[in-house]
């Protein structure tokens, strides 16, 4: 292929509105689904690669997810959230059914290390947008326990009951922390935008 | 009560409640919208943290997703269920339709099973799973009419737990028309898929013993229950 800077398609302004790709996968559009999985597949991919850690498993997580999206995205209603959000949202249910189902999980007696927020940035890591700046800088304005109890959560796929007896705090504390935590990074966001 | 249960919103929109909470906030979360707006603002926050991760995926992956979404089929959109006319309309005829369902079965049981087209299977425009079920050396096959004039061919697999419809027979549709496919267990229809491209046919799990399967038209985009008269019945257990 020719490295003429000419002849390489520039995107638009505009990003591909995740929305509008995932109406025309409803109808079938395949052209539309591998433009989605362009726009989608480095977050989808990332999540899984982060709570499975296995590449190999991350990958299959991938695959499920998108063929969940190619078979649901007639059921995708956008007066309900951003296509992202559903797609992210399907990704970590996904990615926490599989670590849940591993052995490795049932086993693990080292999950009292919990990992540093700003974790390595691997070599092939995309170009982070400036809304993952916000994403860590909102972050930081949690309290510790909102913020691993979040992250325990999220990222380990834990049950808030697991995080409670990790953390070793009572279970409504736990509860209320969860949702405190993301109420809060939820209004940091959009203040962000 | 509901105070307490109101607060599990969090865990709930980061999966960290387990089966059991999950459905009981789920039951709660179908009472109270000012909650399922809660869950799907922590989702969007939530699913901004995932992004934030984003990792390259492997050169490679995309194509094996797209060849691997070439093969399924998808969902039926869900129609509005309270109050919507077309769906009161498909309550009332789903009786008369179960009859006629039964007639064109013994119909196909009359006609018996045609043989099997020499050139149904390989260099067609089948995709390859479907062809694959053909193909397998423990294949049954089966041949049938279809009420609006076409054929439609089946096959089953023991071996590999499948069966398969050639659908590429099947007389175009109108603009704004699309064949459905439907498992019939119990006189209950249940959606398997749209066949949006008739041409590659559909390979699906072999459904449990007794259950029908039946092609309709339905409007684009399909229909929660079948609008229509089923052009085609067969029972793949009987193949």
């Amino acid at each position: 292929m020719s490295n003429e800077p000419g002849l390489r398609l520039v995107h638009s302004d505009e990003r591909a509105d995740i929305d509008v790709l995932l109406g025309r996968v409803a109808r079938g559009d395949s052209q539309a689904f591998g433009a989605l999985y362009d726009e989608v597949s480095p977050a989808v991919y990332g999540l899984a690669r982060r709570v499975v850690r296995d590449p190999t498993h991350a990958e299959d997580v991938t695959q499920e997810v998108f063929l969940d999206v190619w078979r649901q995205a007639t059921r995708f209603d956008s007066s309900r959230g951003r296509g992202r959000t559903w797609i992210l949202t399907i990704a970590h249910r996904r990615a926490v059914d599989t670590v849940r189902r591993s052995e490795a999980h049932k086993r693990q007696d080292h999950h009292g290390a919990l990992d540093e927020v700003s974790h390595d940035e691997p070599a092939d890591a995309v170009v982070q947008a400036d809304e993952h700046g916000s994403v860590r800088t909102c972050l930081e304005t949690l309290t510790d326990l909102q913020l691993e109890s979040v992250r325990l959560a999220y990222f380990n796929g834990y049950t808030y009951s697991e995080v409670a007896t990790l953390l070793d705090k009572p279970l409504p504390t736990i509860k209320t922390r969860m949702r405190d935590g993301l109420i809060r990074l939820r209004d940091c966001l959009e203040g962000a935008q | 009560m509901n105070t307490d249960v109101h607060t599990l919103s969090g865990a709930y929109a980061i999966n960290a409640l387990s089966r059991e909470d999950a459905d009981l906030f789920r039951t709660h979360l179908d009472a109270c919208p000012a909650c399922r707006q809660e869950v799907r603002e922590l989702q969007a926050a939530a699913a901004q943290m995932g992004s934030a991760e984003s990792l390259a995926p492997p050169a490679g992956l995309k194509a094996r997703i797209i060849a691997a979404a070439e093969r399924e089929l998808q969902l039926p959109p869900s129609v509005p269920q309270v109050g919507d006319r077309s769906e009161r309309r498909v309550r009332t005829r789903f009786p008369r339709l179960l009859v006629a369902a039964a007639a064109v079965l013994i119909t196909v049981a009359g006609v018996g099973y045609l043989q099997m087209r020499d050139d149904a299977t390989p260099g067609s425009t089948l995709s390859a799973s479907v062809v694959r079920v053909f193909e397998s050396p423990d294949a049954h096959r089966a041949t049938v009419e279809t009420a609006n004039g076409g054929k439609v061919s089946v096959a089953t697999s023991p071996s590999l737990n499948r069966m398969a419809v050639d659908t590429d027979d099947l007389p175009d549709l109108k603009d704004g028309q699309v064949y459905q496919l439907w498992a019939i267990a119990d006189g209950d229809f249940a959606s398997a898929g749209l066949l949006e491209d008739p041409d590659s046919g559909a390979a699906m799990t072999m459904p449990a013993e007794g259950t029908q399967v039946a092609i309709t038209i339905e409007p684009a985009g399909g229909s929660v229950q079948p609008s229509t008269t089923p052009i085609v019945s067969v029972t793949p257990s009987a193949v």
